[in-house]
């Protein structure tokens, strides 16, 4: 591919956002002049193309994974214009395997939040109905991919950043599993939790953008040396016969939106009529995960935007002690949910309450971890649940309660607190709506959840777009 | 077990947070209204099982990858690969002088702390 397929898809994607149905889904965009009100700066042309996995590629990168050639601002004031010294490493990966970065995209700031609308620089819309938010925090993500502007894109996922704005979207997202995809240049904020996952139109691009990023990387402690699967072969070929397929029952509560209990449902028949059998499981301590999610994230991230503090980059306000420049560059740089999260974080480890809230959160991270590790040592291959309790809410909708915020989450934050990869693949619709059904299976099985997702997306009809 | 106006602004403090009067209110009433959901924590049956033991650095999350010293066969040979510097690490592109707000003769200089005079 050439400099000039990348320059063209620049320029078409900059028509339709700068139009009346412009989405807001990109913070930054490749080979533009630098603007500085609107925080789009200009990269130089001239990447990737050429032979290589995704050799020609159009991939969006979710404005947390830092870049060279791009801005990267998590969203947020306090990080607005920095350029990055470096390059993330599954940026530098796509880059190698030809893919063509078109720019970087809007999210909850920090990736904080379920709904984009944290963003310091305006929330992305949802591509179907503009009056709703396309989820979050990778909301930008996956509304590119929705709108049909790139096929594939990065995001990360802590508590469902990934699959809920997939589901909302109704594009396909997948999280790995802790340790599969070097976090070396993902701006952290739970680091216990993070990983970046990927976008895709289809099941089989999502796979293939993993294949790519995935792998050992010495510069991320945590990254595990396992050999990367095939997860394109699990996509175009693989199979759920005799697959055994887990329902577990607290996913399906009596509050569950009736519209994507039934998508789900089908979804699960889906997968019997292509063999796989079903069978009904429980996950006892998935009530407390929620508490322990928002106990545990904003814990970490407390200790990891620590260092936003104007000394080193990023914006800075002036003071007349070195301490209160921190506190007016923080104070003025961090929107509401991010010091809203840094203060329960500070609380939950301070001295006297540590072992209440960060100990005890640690304790339930294992019963719920462990939940996981009965049912599939059970026989149990893999679970589907909903992704989402409903489908994307209208923006504003729950801005004024956090609490009910946090409860969207429900479905999604049990797999990161276990480390187990999950997916959401579109299900179908409810009023004009995506619907997402997630997948969940066991440490480093991707390819068994990317197999049943291909199969969904051949029975149920794949992408809302 | 409730958060008061008093805990706020100490947390604030450690935080390196400032917060006007109404924002402080306001926010005593939402941490308090999230805590009471992360209170049920305290309920659950822990089997007796101390933090650290039972969760470790990433609450248990990362299976064992084999025996120290073995290395799996990875796409991504990364070892050796792109890392531009003499001893193996990255390189940056720019130097601290082009992303600081303020880098002089090596050091990132701040203003002094309070009460201290800056020297000329």
């Amino acid at each position: 591919m050439s400099e000039s397929t990348l320059e063209d898809a620049v320029a078409r994607i900059r028509a339709a956002e700068d139009g009346e149905s412009g989405l807001n889904a990109f913070l930054s965009l490749a080979g533009a002049p630098p603007s500085a009100p609107e925080g789009r700066a200009g990269a130089s042309p001239g990447q990737g193309g050429g032979t290589g996995a995704l050799a020609g590629a159009l991939v969006a990168v979710k404005d947390n994974l830092v870049t060279t050639d791009l801005p990267t601002t998590c969203a947020s004031r306090v990080l607005e214009g920095y350029r990055s010294p470096f390059d993330a490493t599954v940026v530098r990966r796509v880059r190698d395997a030809g893919g063509l970065i078109v720019g970087k995209t809007n999210l909850d700031e920090f990736g904080m939040g379920s709904s984009t609308e944290n963003s310091a620089y305006g929330p992305t819309l949802h591509p179907v109905d503009r009056t709703r938010v396309p989820g979050g925090s990778s909301g930008g993500s996956a509304a590119a991919v929705a709108a049909g502007y790139v096929p594939m894109a990065l995001g990360s996922d802590t508590g469902g950043s990934v699959r809920q704005p997939a589901a909302f979207c109704g594009v396909v997202g997948i999280k790995p599993t802790y340790g599969r995809v070097s976090r070396y240049g993902l701006v952290a904020y739970a680091s216990s939790l993070d990983q970046v996952g990927t976008f895709g139109a289809t099941v089989a691009d999502a796979a293939t953008l993993l294949r790519v990023v995935s792998g050992f990387d010495p510069r991320d402690a945590t990254s595990v040396d396992r050999p990367v699967p095939d997860f394109t072969a699990s996509a175009v070929s693989g199979s759920v016969e005799g697959l055994v397929v887990g329902v577990p029952e607290e996913y399906f509560p009596p509050t569950l939106h009736e519209g994507v209990g039934s998508r789900v449902r089908a979804a699960v028949k889906a997968l019997e009529a292509e063999g796989a059998v079903v069978r009904p499981v429980s996950l006892p301590a998935t009530d407390l995960a929620i508490p322990c999610f928002y106990v545990i994230a904003p814990a970490e991230a407390s200790s990891n935007l620590a260092r936003y503090d104007g000394v080193r980059y990023g914006t800075r306000a002036e003071g007349t002690s070195v301490v209160e420049m921190y506190e007016r560059t923080r104070a003025g740089g961090f929107g509401v949910e991010v010091k809203r999260r840094i203060m329960l974080g500070t609380y939950a480890l301070s001295a006297g309450y540590y072992d209440e809230y960060y100990g005890n959160a640690q304790r339930v991270r294992r019963k719920i971890r462990d939940d996981f590790a009965r049912v599939f040592a059970d026989g149990v291959d893999m679970l589907v649940t909903p992704t989402t309790p409903e489908p994307a809410f209208r923006l504003g909708e729950k801005t004024d309660d956090p609490v009910q915020m946090y409860l969207s989450d429900v479905f999604t934050v049990t797999a990161n607190l276990a480390g187990i990869p999950g997916m959401s693949v579109p299900v179908g619709t409810v009023d004009g709506l995506p619907v997402g059904a997630q997948l969940l299976a066991p440490w480093w099985h991707e390819g068994t959840m990317i197999a049943a997702g291909a199969a969904i997306e051949r029975r149920l009809g794949g992408s809302a777009r | 077990m409730s958060v008061t106006r008093a805990d706020v602004d100490r947390i604030a403090e450690l935080a390196r947070l400032r917060f006007d009067d109404d924002e402080a209110d306001r926010l005593t009433g939402e941490m308090n209204r999230i805590l009471e959901h992360a209170d049920r924590l305290r309920a659950a049956d822990s089997g007796g099982e101390d933090a650290a033991g039972a969760a470790g650095s990433t609450g248990g999350v990362v299976p064992s990858d084999g025996a120290p010293g073995e290395r799996a066969s990875s796409d991504h040979d990364v070892r050796g690969a792109r890392a531009d510097g003499a001893d193996g690490r990255d390189q940056l592109v720019r130097p601290p002088a082009d992303f600081s707000p303020r880098f002089e003769e090596g050091f990132f200089v701040v203003p002094p702390p309070h009460g201290v005079q800056a020297e000329s």
